[in-house]
């Protein structure tokens, strides 16, 4: 599943169409997106509210180790080295108040710029500029999402993608310039995506045999009348030995019909299970 | 790494975090000299990067990232007892760099660190000027590659030439850079030094192949020994760590039988030998990340280090020692 964050409506609109996403009627206080294992939320504006929907989006739709969190707006950019529409992936992104610092893992390659970012409560405009900033474009979101999400998924998984839309010399947000600006962003957008779901898909994979090792682990303790202890060391045991030897044990099998009539009987079994498996 | 990966994953040290406080250390100004495509981050702290929660070591080794950082506090530690001391009383190691751009599935820093990034100290001049202090008082055996391969990394940060320049001048130094890499060259133009001694780790090609990922193949490393050993480099043999394959034994006699054939034994300063050996809470991690023939062994656990059994490793030992017997005295062989 890829998790999505914007703030706003605007930031949203874009992804929402071009993804196919449908709004999902779920008792929420957000709005959320879904369809082809994509879901958005929006968060509104803030690094809390961020925190909060990017949280909330991860625990109750179960995300796991291969899923991909990214947060996907405008922010405003402090150096000239930018123009209006760059998109950036970020690869630094501080928390102005808290001064914790996130970096992503940028293992594969991608279009976009790359730059440091800085989160803040309320919008910076170049006459109120802080002294001490240190991001090269600045948010109000990013450090929030970016807590949140790693407490959850690998480094590797989660993102923050921001298109520049000011200077910090801005009046008024126009919502149909950033939709365009969001649209425009989209073929870097799915270009790192596609690469993220590549290396998780390459990469990250188990052993089919090992992701069905529970199921044989309690056929086992059940007719072995096995203890926690023993049970633990088997799946461990069993485990390695697929892994040395690339299948089961043949003679496993037979372990799987043994009548046992007591402690010791079942002690017996199982060391010479662990025999076995020790070859 | 195949053609495919190549097409989508970043190049090693595409990105190069950089403490600010070495940025205008005359180390990392080389350093990124040589790395002007890769982009640069600026960090307070190595371990913000280094130590992050949430880091995919197996991933990350497809994808080495940089870090270059100033050392603090200990320079030098005692050598441990898991490794050979050479019959050295003061044995000691540096870590002027914590990591190594190979990726061999044996070894003990998957274990040791959450990242597979390369960290730099620059601030070599700190470690001199340690050194120097503890030598007025003492004589020192070195390891100065003992968390990296420092010559695979001599065309990014040139150290063990740096190294070796250093030793030339103290008569109670040895120092031991120890190295899978094949870039002797880096090293013809400096004079060999009695107090340096060049160890090469050495496994059949089949090890190589399985479980050695990145490192130059057996014949090659062959040659840049062959080169050390003619420009009068004191040169080791590590035969270290053994591993127990299918084969083993006809694997190992045939491997021997290949290096003492292209090697002339006699200019060949020592030889270590020695059976895969690691501390119990190393495996431990590594097995999270790493489901592979190492981790999965059944080993024997004494003194909190994990080894293959007694009569396995004894047997492994044996054989190895009969074999090296053709070809060296005993009194140049170093087990452990």
């Amino acid at each position: 599943m890829i998790y999505i964050v914007t703030a706003f409506h605007a930031e949203a609109k874009a992804l929402i169409k071009h993804f196919g996403l449908k709004k999902l009627y779920e008792p929420s206080k957000f709005q959320i997106f879904s369809g082809n294992d994509i879901l958005l939320i929006e968060s509104k504006e803030g690094i809390v509210k961020s925190s909060i929907a990017t949280t909330f989006a991860l625990t109750k739709f179960g995300a796991g180790s291969k899923d991909i969190a990214l947060n996907i707006g405008i922010c405003g950019a402090v150096e000239n080295a930018f123009s209006k529409g760059d998109v950036i992936l970020c690869n630094k992104i501080i928390n102005h108040y808290s001064k914790r610092r996130f970096y992503p893992d940028i293992l594969i390659q991608h279009s976009m710029k790359e730059a440091s970012l800085e989160s803040f409560m309320h919008p910076v405009k170049k006459d109120s500029l802080p002294l001490e900033i240190e991001g090269d474009t600045v948010d109000m979101e990013g450090a929030g999402f970016f807590e949140a999400a790693s407490s959850f998924l690998p480094l590797h998984n989660v993102h923050c993608i921001k298109v520049v839309y000011d200077f910090l010399d801005f009046e008024k947000i126009d919502p149909t310039e950033v939709e365009n600006l969001i649209k425009q962003s989209i073929p870097h957008i799915e270009n790192l995506i596609n690469s993220l779901l590549k290396l998780n898909l390459e990469f990250c994979n188990n052993t089919p045999e090992i992701d069905n090792i529970h199921l044989l682990v309690n056929i086992l303790k059940n007719s072995l009348h096995l203890t926690t202890y023993m049970t633990n060391e088997l799946e461990s045991l069993l485990k390695d030995y697929i892994i040395r030897h690339k299948k089961l044990p043949d003679s496993i099998f037979e372990f799987f019909e043994v009548q046992i009539n007591s402690k010791k009987e079942g002690k017996n079994y199982f060391d010479k299970l662990r025999k076995i498996l020790h070859s | 790494m195949t053609s495919s990966e190549k097409s989508f994953i970043a190049k090693h040290f595409s990105h190069v975090y950089v403490e600010k406080d070495v940025l205008s250390h005359p180390v990392t100004i080389k350093i990124l000299e040589n790395l002007r495509r890769s982009q640069i981050v600026k960090i307070d702290n190595y371990k913000e990067v280094f130590c992050r929660a949430g880091q995919n070591y197996s991933l990350q080794e497809k994808s080495k990232k940089l870090i270059l950082a100033k050392k603090w506090g200990e320079f030098l530690y005692p050598g441990p007892s898991i490794c050979h001391n050479f019959g050295y009383s003061n044995f000691f190691y540096i870590s002027n760099i914590l990591n190594c751009i190979y990726s061999c599935e044996y070894c003990f820093l998957k274990g040791m660190y959450s990242s597979a990034n390369v960290v730099i100290f620059v601030n070599i001049e700190d470690y001199f000027k340690e050194i120097d202090a503890v030598l007025k008082n003492k004589p020192l055996y070195l390891s100065v590659s003992y968390e990296t391969d420092l010559l695979a990394l001599e065309k990014i940060a040139p150290f063990s030439s740096a190294w070796i320049e250093y030793a030339a001048s103290k008569q109670n130094l040895t120092i031991e850079i120890r190295t899978k890499s094949t870039n002797f060259q880096a090293l013809e133009n400096l004079k060999p030094q009695d107090n340096v001694i060049l160890a090469w780790t050495l496994s059949p090609q089949e090890i190589v192949e399985k479980f050695e990922h990145g490192t130059p193949s057996l014949s090659s490393r062959l040659s840049a020994i062959k080169k050390a050993t003619e420009n009068g480099w004191k040169v080791r043999l590590c035969f270290d760590p053994i591993l127990y394959i299918e084969d083993w034994k006809m694997v190992y006699e045939r491997f021997l039988n290949q290096v003492f054939g292209e090697l002339n034994p006699d200019k060949i300063v020592d030889i270590s030998v020695g059976v895969f050996r690691i501390p119990k809470d190393y495996l431990k991690r590594m097995k999270k990340v790493f489901a592979n023939e190492i981790t999965s062994f059944p080993y024997e656990e004494s003194q909190n280090i994990y080894t293959y059994p007694k009569e396995l490793k004894e047997e492994m030992i044996n054989t190895i020692l009969l074999i090296l017997g053709n070809f060296v005295p005993s009194s140049k062989i170093f087990v452990i």
